[in-house]
């Protein structure tokens, strides 16, 4: 193969995908990237086996073939040439980099060796832009489990049903979910991905990219003309969420996020390294706040909130509650409680988002 | 009508006087070496012929004695020790009954020479079985050496009970060792049948002479402790944990600078042990107590082997805080290479003082471990030999190796940390903690775990259903073995609770070295579940929680330690490595 690509385009195409190249592997092939001719230009390869990308940047191609070249002395090389064009070719074995008075000669793996990629059938796929699909997993990555043996946890629920689609994550203590109604429907699908595929997804796409997204027996992917992910699904069934979202309540606040969000970390400065244990008591016009952490001491604080309901006193990790407050957009959150052993809603006031965290309480000491 | 009552002659009451101070030969070298150590000898010899049965001598180079006072010296309840009732209840010296030397005298062909320090002329007195037979004047240089030939010639019932030679002679060694223990600044020598047995210099440290008696091999497994507390000072040197093994051991008690035995300081002192030993392992102990002398009563035993202390419970309870307070320190972690033990002997004499101020845990203990690479000045750096905890002030200087170890550098060298069995004793001290404080805080679930249990591990749950909610599990139903978990402690990000409550509860109803060892129930839960909670080996950490992890084991009390008596770190000196590379 011989191609000429601009210096720009060449480290684009590599740094979009040098993310996917894993550090270390017992499969060498894995630790370079696929270059490959197209008919006008040139697309780059690369994956850890779950997860893969491949991004086409336009080249002028003098001769036809595919070539794998060390990952990341190439993106490293790409950083530090001269603002020439690329000329990119394959010499018995070898690849020939000339940039500028720059020459490099580096050893290659046969292209043959490097993993094909998933087969996904786009065409009985659907539609999404960039922007809806991170706003859905902005929202929801966060709370996967980051536990190994539950694997299904590690993952984001992914529920596509007609006009409307829905992602859920969770670590079985605190969970997210958000929602969202499209304009046009796209079947009905249940998937769980691995967040660390959806960050590629957020990372690669627009906002305003019209992703093409299909799915295999084991595999989602997702394209626009030039970018290309595709990443593994995790198996299993998903907990069954919506038996544990609370159907009713009957105490509920409403707060200045950034006021709860404060007095929160002013806990957490004082509570336990192991539990995070925060104490709130609700009642009428104000939320009281206290830590006691044995060894170190204790602290209170205390904020002004809108609320209706009997007093109640309850548990938190306050690491959960910093995370979902976070993602909680609004300036205002809706808190809706019933009983100290059941978990506490986190909503947005204002605002059209489809947005729930539920936050699981901890076990109170007398 | 004659009269049934009469005073026995002397020689008669010395006899029987004598089978109590002297039982065997290695009684007469105790009770010789304890005289010339109280003449503050330099140098004292022992010299046996088999086992002492047909001769001993002891002789020093001590202050010696005028002709009158050796005459006296002789003469029962002669003493230079004590001079009234008053004086007995502060007994400061070896000897101090007067009774050695008459009862040795009365049951052996007795030679004592001695002459004054000061110079003057010496004296030789020569008693056969308690009758003096001569008194010379002779030349010879300052010091006392005494001879013992033929003992119990004249009691055959006692002679008759004299073991042999190799027995006589190992309980006269062990005599000697006793004492050459407790007197580091005077040299011994031991000899048995021109044999030398012995050959112990004068030592500045413990460690010198322990290694001179049996090896730098043992020297190199004890930690010094030196703890004070409200009048009573235990200093010495205990064993590493990790060097410790099942079976006998050597445990050496002195109190005041004089040996004593006592199976309560023993056991006091393997209390301060708990937890960072194997069930059954045995640690070696050299303890020095230092009391105020009106505290302890020596006066107990003719052969003095016990002592009687006025606070028992205080004593033993200052017995186990120093062992634990010597455990707490990186000292007693095993090392690469050589040990430096090193350990100065507290002089005799009262306990003085207030007790050693304990670092507070947490913060302030955490200062100069680490390379303080970027501490604020100002701050107190503590003695090289005093290595405590550092904060995290460089996570840059902290790896993880293989998923599983802790590598970081230290002031002094670097050190190795087992993950698992580091936040194993995090976790217990937590756990024991938590107990007096009424429970864990645990986490409730958003989808209850249910599981299967076996008939044994379901009564095993029902009957520990109350710890196992102290210490986070809340638990339902015992329907057809099977439980239902709605809440969950949450020791760390990786924790899988599930996996940790099978492990634990299989642990618990079918024992295990580990839980069989507890002492009650809430310990045997607390073991297990620090033990399965743990971070395991093979799990990534991120540099914060290395060092959080780092952070914890260090405010913990027995941060060397592991609940089944592992070691939790592995030191590395820099001498050991210049020793390694060659640079020394």
């Amino acid at each position: 193969m011989k191609v000429t690509v601009t210096r720009e385009n060449f480290q684009r195409g590599l740094s979009a995908v040098a993310a996917t190249i894993p550090t270390r592997t017992t499969l060498p092939v894995l630790s370079n990237i696929l270059v490959e001719t197209l008919e006008d230009g040139l697309r780059v390869r690369g994956t850890d086996l779950d997860i893969s990308v491949s991004v086409q940047t336009a080249a002028a191609v003098e001769r036809q073939g595919a070539i794998t070249v060390p990952a990341k002395k190439v993106a490293d090389i790409a950083r530090e040439l001269p603002d020439a064009p690329v000329q990119f070719e394959s010499e018995g074995g070898r690849a020939v980099l000339v940039c500028g008075n720059s020459r490099f000669r580096l050893n290659t793996l046969p292209s043959e060796e490097y993993p094909s990629f998933p087969d996904v059938p786009f065409e009985e796929g659907w539609k999404l832009r960039g922007g809806e699909l991170q706003t859905l997993s902005a929202h929801t990555s966060f709370a996967v489990s980051g536990e190994e043996t539950r694997p299904v946890l590690n993952g984001v629920l992914w529920q596509v049903r007609g006009e409307e689609m829905r992602m859920v994550a969770t670590n079985g203590h605190r969970l997210a979910k958000m929602g969202l109604q499209l304009g046009v429907g796209a079947g009905e699908e249940d998937l769980i991905v691995p967040p660390k595929a959806l960050q590629q997804v957020e990372r690669l796409f627009d906002a305003g990219d019209e992703l093409e997204i299909g799915r295999s027996e084991s595999h989602l992917g997702f394209r626009t003309a030039r970018t290309e992910v595709y990443t593994r699904l995790i198996e299993g069934p998903y907990p069954n969420y919506e038996q544990v979202l609370p159907k009713s309540h009957d105490k509920e606040c409403v707060a200045d996020r950034g006021e709860l969000t404060a007095a929160i970390k002013r806990m957490a400065i004082i509570a336990s390294d192991q539990t995070h244990r925060v104490r709130l008591s609700f009642g009428p016009e104000k939320l009281a706040l206290a830590v006691q952490t044995p060894d170190l001491g204790e602290a209170e604080d205390e904020i002004p909130i809108a609320y209706e309901g009997g007093p109640i006193e309850i548990g938190f990790n306050a690491q959960y509650l910093l995370e979902v407050l976070r993602y909680v957009g609004t300036d205002e959150v809706k808190v809706s409680l019933s009983a100290p052993e059941r978990p506490a809603t986190f909503e947005p006031v204002g605002g059209d988002q489809d947005y729930v965290c539920l936050v699981m309480p901890l076990r109170l000491m007398e | 009508m004659t009269r049934r009552i009469h005073i026995l002659p002397d020689h008669v009451a010395n006899q029987i006087a004598a089978g109590e101070v002297v039982e065997r030969p290695a009684s007469a070298v105790k009770e010789l070496v304890e005289n010339s150590l109280d003449a503050r000898a330099g140098l004292i010899e022992i010299d046996l012929q088999s086992g002492g049965k047909t001769q001993l001598r002891v002789a020093d180079d001590g202050h010696g004695m005028v002709r009158d006072d050796a005459l006296l010296a002789i003469d029962r309840h002669a003493t230079s020790k004590i001079k009234d009732d008053k004086d007995l209840r502060k007994i400061r010296s070896l000897g101090f009954r007067g009774e050695a030397l008459p009862a040795i005298a009365a049951v052996s062909r007795f030679e004592l020479e001695t002459a004054p320090a000061e110079g003057g002329e010496g004296t030789r007195i020569k008693i056969e079985g308690g009758r003096v037979v001569a008194v010379d004047e002779i030349a010879r240089r300052p010091g006392t050496t005494v001879t013992v030939r033929s003992l119990f010639f004249n009691v055959p019932a006692r002679a008759k009970f004299l073991r042999s030679s190799a027995a006589e002679t190992r309980a006269a060694s062990e005599a000697t060792i006793q004492l050459a223990l407790a007197n580091l600044s005077t040299a011994f020598r031991l000899k048995s049948n021109e044999r030398e047995l012995l050959d112990l210099p004068r030592s500045a440290e413990l460690a010198a002479r322990v290694g001179s008696i049996w090896g730098d091999e043992l020297a190199a497994t004890l930690i010094p402790i030196d703890y004070a507390s409200d009048g009573i000072r235990v200093a010495g040197l205990i064993q590493r944990p990790a060097d410790t093994r099942p079976g006998s051991r050597r445990v050496y008690l002195f109190v005041n600078g004089r040996p004593f035995v006592d199976r309560f300081v023993v056991r006091a002192a393997e209390e301060g042990y708990r937890t960072t030993v194997p069930h059954g392992y045995k640690p070696a102990l050299f303890l020095y107590l230092e009391v105020p002398l009106e505290e302890v009563d020596v006066n107990v035993h003719p052969t003095k082997a016990e002592v009687r202390f006025r606070n028992k419970i205080k004593t033993e309870a200052t017995v186990t805080e120093a062992v634990r307070s010597g455990l707490e320190g990186l000292e007693s972690a095993p090392s690469l290479g050589r040990h430096e033990a090193s350990f100065q002997l507290v002089s005799r004499g009262p306990a003085t003082g207030a007790p050693r101020p304990r670092p507070e845990s947490g913060a302030a203990s955490q200062i100069a471990l680490f390379v303080p690479g970027d501490a604020p000045p100002g701050l107190p750096v503590e003695g090289e030999d005093t290595e405590v905890a550092a904060p995290m002030a460089r996570p840059g200087a902290m790896w993880q190796l293989h998923d599983s170890y802790i590598l970081a550098e230290t002031r002094s060298g670097l050190i190795i940390v087992d993950q698992h069995s580091a936040h194993e004793r995090v976790l217990f001290e937590r756990i024991m903690q938590d107990y007096d404080e009424g429970g864990t805080a645990s986490q409730r679930l958003l989808f209850p775990l249910t599981i299967r249990l076996s008939p044994t591990e379901a009564q095993a749950v029902e009957e520990l259903q109350g710890i196992l909610k102290q210490i986070g599990f809340e638990l339902e139903g015992f329907g057809s073995n099977t439980v239902i978990i709605h809440a969950v402690p949450n020791p760390h990000p990786h924790f899988d609770a599930e996996r940790c409550f099978r492990e634990m509860v299989a642990e618990l109803a079918h024992g295990s070295p580990l839980v069989d060892s507890a002492r009650n129930q809430h310990e045997r839960v607390a073991k297990s579940f620090a033990c399965k909670a743990a971070i395991k080996a093979g799990q990534p950490l991120s540099g914060l929680e290395m060092a959080e992890l780092f952070d914890r084991l260090f405010a913990s009390e027995l941060p060397g330690h592991d609940v089944h008596g592992r070691p939790t770190i592995l030191r590395l000196s820099l001498d050991e490595l210049e020793r390694r590379f060659g640079r020394t």
